[in-house]
Formats: C-alpha cells, structure tokens, sequence
C-alpha cells in the first residue's frame, strides 16, 4: 500500500482486501492487513484508508481489530494497544487483539467490558465504524435484494410486490443519506460532522437489519443464512463509541446550547 | 470561479444591500417580493451566474446559482416556491428553445420582470404524467390547444407557461410549449387548499392559438423535457429549499422552551443527510454525469426531512399550530404535501426499485 494510489491501483488493492476479507477474519485477518500494509497506509494516507477497509469488513462480514489502530494512530498512543473505548450504557470495553473461548458478546466480536477508561477523541474511529456500518447495511441490502428475486410465491418473485420493493427501496435511501454524511467534506467541527456520521450509518444499518430481515423472511432468521451475521455485527457496532440514538440526543443538545443549526457543509 | 469566493462576495453585497421583505406576507406579496429581489440580482448580476451567456447570462458552473438561491432564500429575502420555478424553467427554456426564443425571455424571467408556470399535471394525469391529456391540433403555423391543468403553482402572476400537451399517442407523443399566458381561451382558477394560500391552480384551455415557432423541442420531445427538467428541480432548487428548511430549524431552537434533544438531534440529522446528499448530487452534476433516477434519493430524503421538522415544530412549540394564526401553522400544513408534489414518495420509491435496485418489473 502507497499513497496517492491512481483508480486501477485502488480497485486492484480493494480486490485484493476483498478476497482477503472472505477468507480471513479476526487474528489471522490483522495478520493478513499487516502483511498488506495497514498500519503505513493508516498514517500516511487514512482518508483512503479508513473507508476502504471498514467500509469491506462491514461488505464482507468479517472482523479486525483495526479500530484500536485508528484510535491509538488519533491519540499518539503505541502500537499493538488496545486502548478502552466507550460503550453505550456509560460502560467500557476494549478491542482485543486476540480471540477467547467463552466470549459472550453478540456475534462473537472480541470485545471485553473494562472496568473504565478515559475520554479521548474518537472522531476518526467514530467515522471509521460508520464506514463498517455502511458496509454491513450494503451487505444486508444484497442479500435481501438476491433474495427477493429469487423467491417464488403466488407464482412471481416476491421482488415484484410493491411492499418488498419499497422496504428495499427505503433501506437504499437510508444507505446513500448515511455514506453522503461520510463522503461530504466537513467545514468546522469535525467532531460534531463524526457524530453525525456514526449516527446517521447507525441508524442506516437499523433500517437496513429491519427491512432487509423482513424481506428474508423466514430464512433470514435461520443461523445457516449470512443475514444474522451482519445484523448482530451492527447491533454491536452501533453501540460502540455512542449509539445513532445516544448521538443523536447529544446533537440536539448542542443545537439548543448554540441556540442553531450549523451548516457543516457548503457547496 | 471559485464558489467559496462567490459566495462570500454575495454575503457581503447582501449585508450592503437591504432586501428585507415588506410587510405584505400574502401570496401576491411573495410573488412581488420575489421580483423585486430577482431584479435586485440581476442589476447587480448575482443573478446572471451561472447561466449561459447567449440566454443573458454571465456564465460559470449552476453551483454559482444555488449558493445565491441559498442565501437568498435561506436569509428570508425571498420565498422558495416563486424561486423554484424560475430554476427549473429558465434551464428548460435554455435547452429546449429555438435560440433566439430562449435569448428573449430568458433574462425577462431572470430580472424579475416575468413569473412562469409550468403546466404539467392534470385532472387525470398525476402520478401517471404520461397519461396525460390536454390536445395541440396543428392548423398551419399555429396550434390550437385544448385541455385542462391542474396543481399549475402561481398561474394566476404568470405571464408565460411552460405546457405539455398531446399530439399523437404515447410517451413519444407529449409535445411541449412555451405559451402566453394572456392568449384568448385561457383561464385560470386558483384552487383553496388546505394551508390557506391559493398557490395551485387549474388551467383551462378553449381553442387557445400558440404559434408554431413557440414549440419547445420537436413534436414528441415533451416527455423527455419533463425527465430533463428533474436534475435541475433535484440540484440548485432543492439546496434553496434545503436552505429555507435550516432558517426554519434555527427558528424552531430559538422560540422553544421544550427541552427535547431528542426530537431536534433527529431533525437536524436528517437536514444534515439531506444536505450532504444534495451537495454530492450538484458536484457529480457539475462533474459532467448525467443525473437521472439517482435523484429520486434526494427527493425521498428531502420530503421526509421536511415533514420531519415540521412534525417536531408541532411538538416542540406545543399548540402554536393549532392555537395561533402563525406561519408554523401554514408551514407545517403545506409540509404535508412534501411526499404528494414533484412525484410522490411512492413513485420515488418506484424508480429506485426499478431503476436503482435492478429489482424488475411489478
């Protein structure tokens, strides 16, 4: 990984991050990003690199702990930390880099409840878990999507009903509103531009898990379908570093004490 | 030009030059006030960027146009309905009209001296726009036109209208003009709906005589005119209305004692999806893609934005609406039709399944 990358080298590195995703996940997955050059493409090029690769974890369904990178590349902490971050609920958790047996978070994410830690600026890895977000409500989109087509009852693919189609069609909406929050450049308050990044992709992903859960029906809630991966990953990750409620809430908060609306990005 | 420069200079230029609204809060006054600000603008050429030279223009990306429709509309000077459609038509006008046609009436509407109408929808014709009705029969250099319009916003300032009639069957046989308003067989009634201001209006027309040189396009390129004009509607326009949505916003945190940071945080974040997505859409505009059923996205998330807020003024200024005679009431009325106009939030969601989705046919 280098930095200013031209279109075919980053379609061939996401092609490559892709296969890698889909065949690797936790430990091994880190050790695979680290081989690709994770941590250099990380510092020296994070507005490439921090979309790509959660916005495929979340796409692919598979998991690293690349988040403590963000955070630790954000505060100057060391590398291979694990610093503890807020988890919603006013707990802590931390990211490790290692599985256990016996974890008993949903979905088998490697996190573990802390007995506390402290506040430090999670802007870049709140606007890195809205990527993951994005990517998870794309992928549950997909999947429902295939679904739909392929589905046969009352002798027509269920894609053809206008109620399906229109839950689709709102999780699509929802995606594109959360990824445009994600690709606008912010002018002023990073921090409140990531918070309503994280919100905006939480609140996408909760729609997508909703709708798409629907439209699957009774498959998508059998533990052979792929679709309870993704929605238990979003519930997960919706709750780290503050909910799309929770930031939502704390957004309202900062309107009523500047007394307006700030407008975060111009044309 | 850089937009950034443009749109400083224009905040400067305002804070010099006074256009603050009179006292006049009815429909006729809105229209009045629009004009005298277009005319404003154009004197001082704010108005003429971003529009092609050869149509009285001064030229440069329509961005230019949007940040002027954002301060304009967002400082209050001018309402955004009367604005709208002045964004959409002038560029129909531009791509559709003989030349000499477009370099005519273009800057009439530009400076303020003329407010159009765009006749489109009809009694039978909603969201099915292309079942549309209204006849054009040649006889010789002329047209004769008969029919009946409805939802035609302002008809009764406008002097000219942008029409779409039928002249042979199908999508391929809608044929638009550009038809004067003060033509012998034209009459307008504007209709009372339910937020109080006589905006819409029917339009009938008897035996109406439009030349044949007032032909927008050729015969059978109405539709595509209609699906041409979406883009411009779904840019510059909506970032003035996004504009008029943030004013309302700003109100909404100053008049209320409430103290829900809930419902504002959801308010304001579905303006801040709202308008991230807009600008994405004009830059990709601006970069030379052709917009299309892409912008259905904007149109959903601006209708449920603004509905949004509006149903939040409602809780958070509690009895404001129903108690007292003020522009919430109106305001949160006329929001109701924010998923009905432009197509509704069910065509919308129509396109982007078939469309966007690749999801086939219903």
């Amino acid at each position: 990984m280098t930095t200013a990358m031209d279109a075919a080298s980053i379609a061939l590195l996401e092609e490559t991050l892709r296969k890698t995703m889909a065949t690797t996940s936790g430990a091994e997955l880190d050790g695979a990003l680290a081989e690709l050059g994770w941590v250099e493409m990380l510092s020296e090029d994070p507005d490439l690199a921090i979309p790509l690769v959660f916005r495929l974890l979340g796409e692919t369904g598979s998991h690293a702990s690349v988040l403590n990178d963000v955070i630790l590349e954000t505060i100057g902490g060391l590398p291979g930390g694990t610093p503890p971050m807020p988890y919603t609920g006013g707990s802590w958790v931390i990211w490790e880099r290692s599985e256990r047996d016996g974890n008993p978070v949903l979905g088998g994410l490697p996190l573990r409840e802390v007995p506390g830690g402290e506040l430090m600026r999670v802007g870049e890895a709140r606007r890195a878990l809205a990527w993951w977000l994005v990517g998870s409500a794309r992928a549950m989109l997909a999947l429902a999507r295939q679904h739909a087509l392929d589905r046969v009852q009352f002798g027509k693919p269920i894609a053809a009903f206008q109620a399906v189609r229109h839950r689709l069609a709102e999780t699509l909406v929802a995606i594109e509103g959360a990824e445009a929050t994600l690709t606008a450049p912010a002018v002023g308050s990073p921090d409140l531009s990531s918070m309503l990044a994280k919100a905006a992709a939480g609140k996408a992903a909760l729609t997508a898990a909703k709708h798409c859960q629907q439209v699957l029906g009774g498959v998508g809630f059998t533990a052979e379908h792929d679709l309870h991966r993704h929605i238990e990953r979003v519930l997960v990750l919706d709750g780290l570093l503050g909910t799309a409620r929770e930031l939502t809430r704390r957004v309202g908060g900062g309107l009523r004490a500047r007394r307006s609306a700030p407008r975060l990005v111009q044309l | 030009m850089n937009v950034s420069e443009f749109h400083a200079d224009l905040r400067a230029w305002l804070d010099e030059n006074d256009l603050t609204p009179g006292p006049d809060h009815s429909l006729e006054g809105h229209v009045q006030q629009f004009g005298r600000v277009c005319a404003a603008l154009y004197e001082a050429d704010w108005m003429r960027y971003g529009w092609p030279v050869a149509a009285g223009g001064l030229g440069g990306p329509a961005m230019l146009r949007a940040v002027v429709g954002e301060e304009v509309v967002g400082r209050g000077l001018a309402e955004p309905g009367p604005y709208s459609m002045l964004e959409v038509l002038a560029p129909t006008m531009i791509d559709y009209a003989p030349p000499e046609l477009a370099a005519e009436m273009v800057p009439r509407l530009l400076s303020g001296r003329e407010q159009w109408c765009q006749g489109f929808s009809e009694p039978g014709s909603g969201s099915d726009l292309a079942s549309l009705s209204t006849r054009a029969t040649p006889d010789g250099d002329n047209w004769i036109i008969n029919g009946q319009k409805v939802w035609t916003s302002f008809a009764q300032y406008s002097t000219r209208c942008v029409l779409l009639t039928r002249t042979a069957p199908g999508h391929d046989g809608i044929t638009a003009f550009f038809v004067d308003m003060d033509a012998p067989g034209i009459t307008v009634r504007p209709l009372r709906t339910m937020h109080g201001v006589d905006e819409f209006c029917e339009v009938y027309f008897d035996d109406v005589v439009v030349p044949a040189e007032r032909m927008l396009g050729r015969p059978g390129d109405g539709w595509r005119l209609a699906m041409d004009l979406l883009p411009f509607e779904r840019s510059t326009c909506f970032w003035q209305r996004i504009a008029y949505l943030y004013s309302r916003l700003d109100r909404l945190i100053a008049e209320t004692t409430a103290v829900d940071d809930a419902a504002l945080g959801e308010a304001y974040l579905a303006l801040h999806t709202l308008r991230c997505r807009s600008r994405a859409t004009q830059h990709r505009l601006a970069g030379g893609t052709r917009l299309g059923p892409d912008t259905s996205i904007d149109k959903v998330l601006l209708a449920t934005a603004e509905q949004k807020l509006f149903d939040t003024a409602r809780d958070l200024l509690p009895g404001t609406i129903e108690l007292d005679e003020s522009s919430w009431r109106t305001e949160f009325l006329y929001s109701r039709a924010a998923t009905i106009y432009g197509g509704t939030s069910e065509i919308q969601r129509n396109i982007i399944a078939r469309r966007l989705l690749d999801l086939g046919k219903e």
